[in-house]
């Protein structure tokens, strides 16, 4: 687990509650690094501080991964609000990645 | 976080490469969003639940391969080296270019813990400190251990350690770097033994010495500076404490030798000069002692800025000390004037050009009344009695100059001529002034024209206070007066003096001033023996004198 963040302040009217999502990458290899990347740049540009995210190392903690139902890294897993969701890979389409966490892309 | 690469550790290393891998992943991963991911290249591990580990795949392992070999290069450059001790805080790894280096072993480690290791520099207390840091799983640092090695050479290792945990965060043991300080520690051993030479040293020496910074508060005092600490005047200045302040502070007969010392170490501090002589005599319950000043500049950078040394040389004056009569009064100490010294350092420094040191001799005429002033006088030694004489008697005495006041004052009050003749009693050194320079340093200081009309306001009240002294008092008060302020104006408690000049000098009979000093002898205030005067109870003699003498003092 290496960051949680939370706190209230609405950005757009798709999100209006505190979004829960956890990522499950592998210590520092190449496409778990760019997840990260990816995720944190989304987050920031759509969620502003209004999620809390955890991450988690498959090769420290497997088990944990497993129990998750975790069946390749990394992959991204959307707790609440409903419904659940998951995605794979190293998060570049950032368009599937919004769709996943349920958020609206803004027309403009 | 520690990874467990355990595809990663095999010695040599199999890739996860090859059909067998790739059907064993394909077997694992049936969903379709996951082999597509898989396809792009997007995934860098696939879970097996068989084993309960997560698989690398090839490009991931390479990757990761690659951070450990960047790490374990870098380790191999630097000076430290890695160690791992198990749950009860036993080495099971010591790796690391630098270990080789270090004299330490891994046989000499190994299966040992940190207390069963060959340091010997921690006591049973330190140790039982450090295990209690462990069993907190605490995190140390720059632990510093000393030991000897194969070689029998001194060696000192700095040890940090953290602890690990599992994947279930059950503790796992410490592990942490090592560095070779050896050079380090035997730089600061160095520098601590040649730091202690040099306090010594400094301890050691025969005179007292203070280092000043520019506030003048002592950053250093050596022991000596301590231990004759009745002998007056910033006698008692430990570190800390101020000196220019305590010589401000001076009162009573050590005024005129604070402030001319205050001045001196200021004027060292500004820069004014390299050098600060100051000599003066000052009485402790030992006895009288002459004390020799020097305030230099320091060299050094750094808050120090003065280095002030203090040393008795009553034994060297007592030597100097030219015997026979022709003395009548003893050379004093210091040789500041004290007019002079009052003066802001630009006003001093002006005058200075034109300021001549010369030795007054006992006996010496300096001018008559009515002679036209060519010079004026500071003394700084010397002392010189001003004296009024009147047709068909002896000259009566209505002032005494010493090393507080001037010869000449008249010049200062516009008069060219002199109303009294000055006439030298004591021996000693002056500084010298033609007239007319004076004259025109006089018009353009105003800070010597203010000490000068309060030091002629003095001398005034003074020759008044001891015309109506002559006229109302006893003999006996009026000769414990000119004592005393002979005394203060010497700065000993003992000069050579004759009863027939006292007798003269204050316009009595011979035979009334040896009445009233045999008075004061048998009272045990002075002592009277072959021409020479000791002032043996101060305060008892001022008991004695007439209250003009208090008067005087203090204007």
């Amino acid at each position: 687990m290496r960051r949680k963040k939370a706190k209230q302040r609405a950005s757009g009217p798709a999100v209006t509650t505190v979004v829960v999502m956890r990522l499950y990458i592998a210590n520092n290899a190449p496409n778990s690094r760019r997840a990260v990347a990816n995720l944190e740049a989304i987050c920031k540009e759509h969620l502003e501080d209004n999620f809390k995210l955890e991450i988690i190392d498959v090769l420290e903690t497997p088990l944990r991964a497993l129990a998750d139902g975790i069946l390749v890294t990394p992959s991204l897993t959307k707790v609440s609000p409903a419904p659940a969701a998951r995605i794979v890979g190293n998060l570049s389409d950032k368009s599937s990645v919004l769709h996943a966490l349920g958020i609206e892309e803004s027309v403009e | 976080m520690k990874p467990d690469l355990r595809a990663l550790d095999g010695n040599p290393p199999r890739p996860n490469a090859g059909p067998g891998f790739e059907n064993r992943i394909l077997h694992l991963v049936k969903g379709g969003p996951e082999r597509k991911a898989i396809e792009a290249g997007e995934v860098d591990a696939v879970m097996d639940p068989a084993t309960g580990s997560a698989l690398l795949l090839p490009e991931a392992q390479g990757a990761l391969r690659q951070d450990q070999a960047r790490v374990r290069s870098l380790l191999a450059l630097s000076a430290d080296w890695c160690w791992e001790q198990d749950e009860d805080y036993r080495f099971v790894a010591h790796t690391g270019a630098a270990s080789g280096s270090s004299g330490i072993y891994d046989e000499d480690i190994i299966g040992k813990t940190l207390r069963d290791s060959p340091f010997d520099s921690m006591s049973d207390v330190d140790w039982r400190a450090h295990r209690r840091l462990l069993e907190w799983r605490a995190t140390f640092r720059d632990l510093e251990l000393r030991c000897t090695d194969r070689a029998g050479e001194m060696r000192w290792v700095s040890i940090s350690g953290e602890p690990t945990f599992d994947g279930e965060d059950r503790f796992k043991g410490y592990r942490g770097t090592m560095r070779d300080i050896t050079q380090r520690k035997q730089l600061q051993t160095l520098a601590q033994k040649r730091i202690r030479f040099a306090r010594d040293t400094f301890d050691a020496l025969a005179v007292q010495v203070w280092v000043l910074d520019s506030a003048g508060t002592v950053i250093m005092a050596n022991k000596p500076s301590g231990t004759f600490a009745a002998d007056g005047l910033g006698a008692d200045v430990r570190e800390g404490a101020n000196y220019l302040e305590v010589c401000d502070k001076a009162r009573g007969n050590e005024r005129v030798d604070g402030a001319a010392i205050a001045a001196g170490i200021r004027e060292v501090i500004a820069g004014g000069s390299p050098l600060f002589h100051h000599e003066y005599v000052c009485n402790s319950p030992a006895g009288r002692c002459w004390l020799d000043l020097t305030a230099t500049a320091f060299p050094g950078e750094g808050a120090a800025l003065v280095v002030v040394s203090r040393e008795n040389i009553a034994e060297r004056k007592r030597q100097e000390r030219p015997p026979g009569p022709g003395r009548k009064v003893a050379k004093g100490g210091s040789a500041a004037n004290s007019l002079l010294a009052a003066l802001p350092r630009k006003d001093f420094q002006r005058l200075l050009a034109g300021l001549k040191p010369v030795t007054l001799t006992y006996g010496e005429v300096l001018f008559e009344p009515g002679d036209p002033i060519r010079h004026v006088y500071f003394p700084s030694d010397c002392v010189v009695s001003l004296l009024t004489t009147v047709e068909g008697h002896q000259a009566l005495e209505v002032g005494l100059v010493g090393r507080e006041g001037m010869i000449g004052i008249s010049i200062a009050l516009g008069m060219d001529r002199a109303s009294v003749r000055a006439l030298v009693q004591g021996t000693g050194t002056a500084m010298r002034m033609d007239a007319a320079h004076f004259r025109k340093e006089f018009r353009k200081s105003l800070p010597l024209q203010g000490e000068l009309y309060r030091y002629a306001h003095a001398k005034l009240a003074e020759a008044r206070q001891t015309a109506a002294c002559n006229r109302f008092h006893t003999v006996e008060a009026r000769v414990a007066r000119w004592l005393l302020m002979t005394r203060d104006r010497v700065g000993s408690d003992e000069f050579p003096l004759t009863q027939e000049f006292l007798a003269d000098l204050l316009g009595v009979r011979r035979v009334g001033v040896s009445q009233a000093a045999g008075a004061l002898q048998r009272r045990n205030l002075i002592s009277y023996s072959r021409g020479t005067i000791r002032i043996l109870d101060r305060k008892g003699l001022e008991a004695a004198s007439c209250g003009c003498y208090e008067v005087i003092k203090d204007l």
